[in-house]
Parts: C-alpha cells; sequence; structure tokens
C-alpha cells in the first residue's frame, strides 16, 4: 500500500467517526477492510457484494439523516449492543468491514418489529435490511448463521417437512420451566389435552394442525425448488440430507396413493389414520 | 384518427423529449410513486395488481358479492373491502400450537353469527416466523408458500381471512414483492406449475382482527355478561401495523382513527373500557427467535415495557390483543417474574377468545383458557362467568375422553380421512352436509 501524507488527528468530536478506532482521512480500501483479519476480507466483500445486489437492497435503502429515531425506538437496542442506525450507516457508507462484523454478532439481536421502517423520515426499509442481511448469512453458510442455527434446528426441521413452525409438545418440562406450572401440566397430559380441542385438525401434539400429505410434499417442493434447502445445505448438512430423505419417501407415498385413486383402487379404511405415524 | 391538436402535441412531446419512445413509461411511473407516493402506500400496487391481472400476469381472488363485504379506510383514507363470509380459514401455527382457544374461539363465532366457512388441512402456516427468526428461506420461497395456499383457497372460491398477525403482515409484504417484481414472478411460475398451479393474489389481505371488528356490534348483541366495569389495556400487534402500514383498517371511533381499528375497536364495542398506557405502541418482545432461543430478553421486555405500564399507568383488568406471538409472549412472560418478586399476573386474551366468552362461549370447552399461564379464570369470575361449573364439566369430560367413555366434540363436521392425504375437489361439498 503507497504511503499517503495524512493530515493530523484530530480531537474534534465534530470530525470524528466513532466506529474505527482510528481518525483522519484513510484511504477508502484500507478504511473499508482493517479491521478484519486478512483471511476474513474476501469474505466479508463477497458477502456484500452479493448483498448489494439483491433486488430489494436500493429499494429498501434510501438514504439516512442519521438522527437515531430508529435506534431510539428499537426494543433490541434497549437490552443488546446494537442498533439500526448503526447498520444503515455502515450500509451508506458502504463499510465491508463493518457490515460484515455487524453480521457475525448484532444483526441477530432484532426481533423484526418494524418500528424502526415505520418511524424513519426516509422511508427506510430497515427491518427488511436486516433480513437481507441474515438471508445472506444463511445462503453464504457465514459463522454466526451457523451458531445461531444449530438451537433451532427442531424447529428448522419441522418448518421444512410440515409447513408448521411448531408443534405443541415441545413446551417441555425442561426446556420451557419459565412458562409455569400450568404449561408443565399441559406437557404431562399433552395427548388428553389435544383431543379435548374441539376441531379435528387440532388434535395431535406433534404438529399445530394435521396438514395434509399432499400439501406437505407440495411445500417441501417449493422448498426444494427455490433454494431454501441448498442455503440450509451450507449451514447444517446432516439436516439438509435427513429432509432430502424424507421428501423422497413422502413424495413417493403420495405418488402411489393418487395413482391408486385415479384408478378407483384406494380403498380409503386401509390408509393408516395419519400419514404423520408412516 | 388523431386530431391536428394531437399531432401536434405528439410533435411538441417528441421535441422535447427526444428519448419518449425508448423509454418504458410504466416503469419510471411505477419507480415515482414507489419512490415518492404516501410514505408506505399501497395505492400503486393495487393499481398494478389490475394491469398484471388484465395481462393474465397473474390471477387475482376477486372479493365477490357472496362475500358480503364492507368497505372501510386505511390511515391514508384509501378504502379497504373487509369480506364478512364464506371465508378460507389461513390458521396459525403457533395459535393451533400453543394458544388452541384462539382459532377455536374464531371457529365458535362464526358458527354463532352464521358466517360460512372452510376450515381444511390443505393450508401450510406462511413460513413467516421461521423467516423472521432464521433467516433460512428467500423471497421466490416465501412467495410461493403464499400463492399455494391462496391457490387453495381460489379453487374452492372461500375468501381467505388470515389468522396470524405475523402471517396477515408477511403475506402484505409478498404481495407487494410480487406485483412489483417480474423476475420473482418468472422464478415462481415454473414452480407453481410443477404443482399444477398458478400464481394467484388475493384482491385484499385481510386479517381476522379486521373481520372482528367489523363483526363486533353484531356480535356484542349476542353478548351474556355485562364488560362495563372491565378496564382493558389492548397490545396492537406490530406486525399488523408496522408492516406495510397503509393496509390496515382505521375507524374514526377509535382514538380518533388515529391508532388501528382492531382490536381496540372490538373491545370497545363489546362495551369494555379501553384503558391507555404510555408504551402501547411497542412491541411485545416476542421476538421470532428469542421467544424460542433467548427468552430472558422476552421475558424481560414483555414484563418491564408492556406488562407493568399496563397495570401501573392504566390499571387494566386484562390485556387484549390480536397476534399469536403476542398473546404468547405477553401471557407467558410474566410467571418468571415471581423470582424477583414481580407479581404481575395480568390476565391475557386474543380478543376472539374475549369476544367469545363475553358471548358465552365456553371457557375451557371453546376458549381452552387451561392452555394460559394468567389468572383467566380470576378475570372471567370478575364478570360473573361460572368459572367453576364448567371447570368440574370439563374435567369430567376429560376423564371420560381418556376412559374412552366419551367421543371428541366438534365445532364443525371432522374431515374424511382421504381429505389428510389428498386434496381432492369434493371436499367443500363434502364438508357442506354432502355425503
Ligand atoms: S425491527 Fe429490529 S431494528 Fe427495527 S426497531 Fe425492531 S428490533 Fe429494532
Ligand atoms: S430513522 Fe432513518 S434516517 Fe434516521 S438514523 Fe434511522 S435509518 Fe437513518
Amino acid at each position: 500500500m503507497s504511503q499517503l501524507k495524512l493530515p493530523p488527528i484530530t480531537d474534534d468530536p465534530r470530525f470524528l467517526d466513532m466506529s474505527y478506532e482510528e481518525q483522519g482521512a484513510v484511504e477508502e480500501e484500507r478504511r473499508n477492510l482493517d479491521s478484519l483479519p486478512v483471511e476474513e476480507r474476501k469474505i466479508a466483500i463477497d458477502y456484500w457484494n452479493e448483498v448489494k445486489s439483491d433486488f430489494r437492497f436500493n429499494e429498501y435503502l434510501r438514504g439516512c439523516l442519521n438522527c437515531g429515531v430508529c435506534t431510539s425506538a428499537c426494543p433490541a437496542a434497549k437490552f443488546y449492543d446494537f442498533g439500526p442506525r448503526e447498520m444503515i450507516q455502515y450500509m451508506m457508507r458502504d463499510e465491508a468491514d463493518k457490515i460484515y462484523e455487524f453480521v457475525n454478532k448484532k444483526v441477530w439481536a432484532c426481533v423484526q418489529c418494524y418500528t424502526c421502517s415505520m418511524r424513519c423520515p426516509f422511508n427506510n426499509e430497515i427491518a427488511g435490511l436486516i433480513m437481507v442481511l441474515r438471508e445472506y448469512a444463511v445462503k453464504m453458510g457465514l459463522k454466526s448463521a451457523k451458531e445461531i442455527l444449530a438451537p433451532y434446528r427442531r424447529i428448522l426441521y419441522v418448518v421444512m417437512t410440515t409447513g408448521n413452525q411448531v408443534t405443541p409438545n415441545m413446551i417441555q418440562p425442561e426446556t420451557f420451566p419459565d412458562w409455569g406450572p400450568q404449561a408443565v401440566e399441559e406437557a404431562t397430559n399433552m395427548d388428553l389435552y389435544r383431543k379435548a380441542v374441539p376441531v379435528d385438525l387440532l388434535q395431535r401434539s406433534d404438529i399445530g394442525w394435521h396438514a395434509s400429505l399432499q400439501t406437505a410434499v407440495e411445500l417441501m417442493t417449493i422448498m426444494i425448488e427455490s433454494g431454501v434447502l441448498d442455503s440450509i445445505k451450507n449451514v447444517d448438512q446432516d439436516l439438509y440430507d435427513m429432509i432430502m430423505d424424507i421428501y423422497d419417501e413422502r413424495s413417493q407415498q403420495l405418488r402411489e396413493i393418487k395413482e391408486k385413486y385415479e384408478k378407483g383402487e384406494l380403498n380409503e379404511d386401509e390408509l393408516p389414520d395419519s400419514w404423520l405415524d408412516l | 384518427m388523431m386530431s391536428q391538436e394531437e399531432k401536434k402535441i405528439e410533435e411538441q412531446i417528441k421535441d422535447s423529449l427526444p428519448y419518449a419512445d425508448q423509454v418504458d413509461w410504466e416503469e419510471v411511473y411505477q419507480r415515482v410513486i414507489y419512490r415518492y407516493s404516501t410514505p408506505h402506500g399501497v395505492q400503486h400496487i393495487k393499481e398494478e395488481l389490475e394491469r398484471l391481472e388484465d395481462r393474465g400476469e397473474l390471477i387475482v381472488h376477486h372479493i365477490k358479492p357472496h362475500n358480503q363485504p364492507v368497505e372501510y379506510q386505511t390511515i391514508n383514507g384509501q378504502p379497504k373491502k373487509i369480506p364478512t363470509t364464506r371465508l378460507w380459514h389461513h390458521k396459525s401455527c403457533g395459535q393451533c400450537g400453543h394458544i388452541p382457544g384462539y382459532p377455536t374461539s374464531v371457529f365458535w363465532i362464526m358458527n354463532k353469527l352464521e358466517t360460512d366457512y372452510v376450515d381444511e388441512p390443505h393450508q401450510t402456516s406462511c413460513t413467516g416466523w421461521n423467516y423472521h427468526a432464521s433467516g433460512a428461506s428467500n423471497p421466490v420461497a416465501l412467495a410461493g408458500v403464499f400463492a399455494r395456499n391462496f391457490w387453495r383457497s381460489y379453487e374452492i372460491d372461500y375468501y381467505p381471512l388470515i389468522h396470524c398477525g405475523t402471517s396477515f403482515g408477511h403475506y402484505k409484504e409478498i404481495r407487494n414483492m410480487l406485483v412489483l417484481h417480474k423476475e420473482i414472478r418468472e422464478k415462481l411460475r415454473p414452480i407453481m406449475r410443477k404443482l399444477d398451479m398458478d400464481i394467484v393474489v388475493p384482491e385484499e389481505i385481510v386479517h381476522y382482527s379486521e373481520w372482528m371488528f367489523v363483526k363486533s356490534k353484531e356480535a356484542a348483541r349476542e353478548r351474556k355478561y355485562d364488560l362495563s366495569s372491565v378496564k382493558a389495556a389492548v397490545h396492537t400487534p406490530c406486525h399488523v401495523y408496522k408492516l406495510v402500514p397503509d393496509d390496515t383498517i382505521y375507524d374514526p371511533s377509535v382514538f380518533q382513527g388515529r391508532r388501528p381499528a382492531a382490536p381496540t375497536g372490538t373491545v370497545i364495542n363489546m362495551g369494555a373500557k379501553i384503558v391507555d398506557y404510555s408504551t402501547w405502541w411497542d412491541c411485545c418482545g416476542f421476538g421470532f427467535r428469542h421467544i424460542l432461543t433467548e427468552r430472558e430478553f422476552t421475558r424481560s421486555f414483555a414484563l418491564f415495557k408492556k406488562v407493568i405500564p399496563a397495570v401501573e399507568e392504566g390499571h387494566a383488568d386484562v390485556f387484549v390483543t390480536s397476534d399469536t406471538g403476542c398473546v404468547t409472549t405477553l401471557d407467558k412472560s410474566q410467571w418468571a417474574g415471581k423470582a424477583h418478586g414481580l407479581n404481575y399476573n395480568l390476565p391475557v386474551l386474543s380478543d376472539a377468545q374475549f369476544v367469545a366468552m363475553a358471548m358465552g362461549a365456553d371457557p375451557y370447552m371453546i376458549g381452552q383458557i387451561h392452555w394460559h399461564a394468567t389468572n383467566v379464570e380470576g378475570f372471567l369470575r370478575g364478570i360473573g362467568v361460572p368459572v367453576n361449573e364448567y371447570k368440574e364439566k370439563f374435567n369430567q369430560y376429560l376423564q371420560d375422553l381418556k376412559e374412552g367413555k366419551a367421543e371428541s366434540k366438534y365445532l364443525y363436521k371432522p374431515h374424511r380421512k382421504i381429505d389428510y392425504y389428498l386434496t381432492l375437489p369434493d371436499r367443500v361439498q363434502w364438508l357442506k352436509g354432502g355425503k
């Protein structure tokens, strides 16, 4: 890197950029990467370029007054070292390294309430930009995405294979003790309580409502064809393999049942009560 | 034939804008209004939706006279049609999973008000909870889930009513994206073809709480208990009015039209008193990922920023809200506060449960209040519901179910076994009383 003559460092806070340790004018390439270890610089740049080329990026980022209205209303900012203004500023200044650092930790603090988006005088779709960052973190298999998704595995599995996000029986006394004694009581007698819900679709404990086999296969087809499973593969290969196996099995079952039905050979009574038990 | 004058205008346009015939004016128009229209406006999206329908680029599921729609206004004064009957339930995974009394109350009210509806196993969740929590999805997938669900309601001509606040907000956003971005439609179309479907977009995206508000005066006429002494704090769910803000109904009777009509208006129409608190606009703390894997945030936020202000400032007897995550968060976050001497036990109910039980619905069979962590029983006793009698009856029912002495009771006819496997064209006919 060529040696530049830099102006003396100012101690006037109006000229300080608080996001950098080193103050004063620094050439752009260095400034935009200088806080990262060398081996991460390429990933950071690739990541940032991917984000910027997404069709939503320009639509969602329109400008910034640096007013902080977004952060002042942000629930996550009240509890975490996180704020949307900071993120928008990095984006406005094209700071690949800062964005990369932000994604590796802070971006997951946001609770997606969209308060910032509604308040921003520039109409930035801030919460949407956060989603774009998260999406690409998963798609590119960044470390933070892997860490964040590890405890979330079972839920991803349920969503990808049934289209329901949560199941009644995930509320177990040891995992949700903070929900109080009532939740424990439901958990220990779950099947019975579910049977007493007066809608047949809601009577199982392993799924929110009982979707049809065809619906589950259609959903999995959408997830596979649109590339969601490819993203999951980058963060969790085992989960990917498991979901793909299930897809093969279930689409086979569906094909057989459909064929029989079309030929008029299907005897409904012979079907198991639920395909979920197959 | 062009008149002399028109020709002259044409020439003048050519003179002043030499590139006029090379410009895609529609695109310019879209860009200009998207950027400079009323903040968060949706009028141009609705106009574009019509154009796309004319060009055959997508199918619009229209609200028809048999849906008996009524018209309300959004915050910028744009009309929004709310269908009131012949509805297709787009259920919520979190409601069905953890607050089953929420959807059952909606069904029960619909039965009472003689509303025609279909609830079927051919629906998935919007997958928005997963998306906002993990980022493990993408625009085409989200649009695919949207179009697949709405195809199912379109093919049987029952209008979709969205139960979950997140699904509602999220679908509004997906609708905008599908309408404004050709590349998403082009990527989605082959996937839909593979499923023997096409891209369907409903004319309006409607939340059940909007329906509930529209029907609340009618519901109030069937009210069984007097609510005039009830002080209710309302939490309006973020995803209902902060996501695509110009597509939620407002009404002059609710804070002079300065806060969303639902669910506050519903509570007012049922005869309860609304109490205000300074953080009414704040999030509940749900956080999608947080409620599952980072609950120390959720609990603290719900308690300090919502429950405590509602009780200390508003002296609320009950917290009413209209979304899956908010009911769960506000209800389940209070118990742990006891460890710190914060003994709050403010009952939390969805607007649907609140209305149904005021209309005399069984708090256990229909309201399913035993799934709640807060003191809902105490609240019901306060308005005169004979809770103990209901409880005894329900416990007996549970016992009988366990011993095989009772059959499950249903709010509508259970589905055939085949409906759990295939999506058959005769399903509605059968459900509506055929063989
Ligand atoms: S959406 Fe995220 S960044 Fe925006 S206010 Fe809510 S928590 Fe903060
Ligand atoms: S509210 Fe908008 S303009 Fe103000 S700091 Fe946040 S992003 Fe920038």
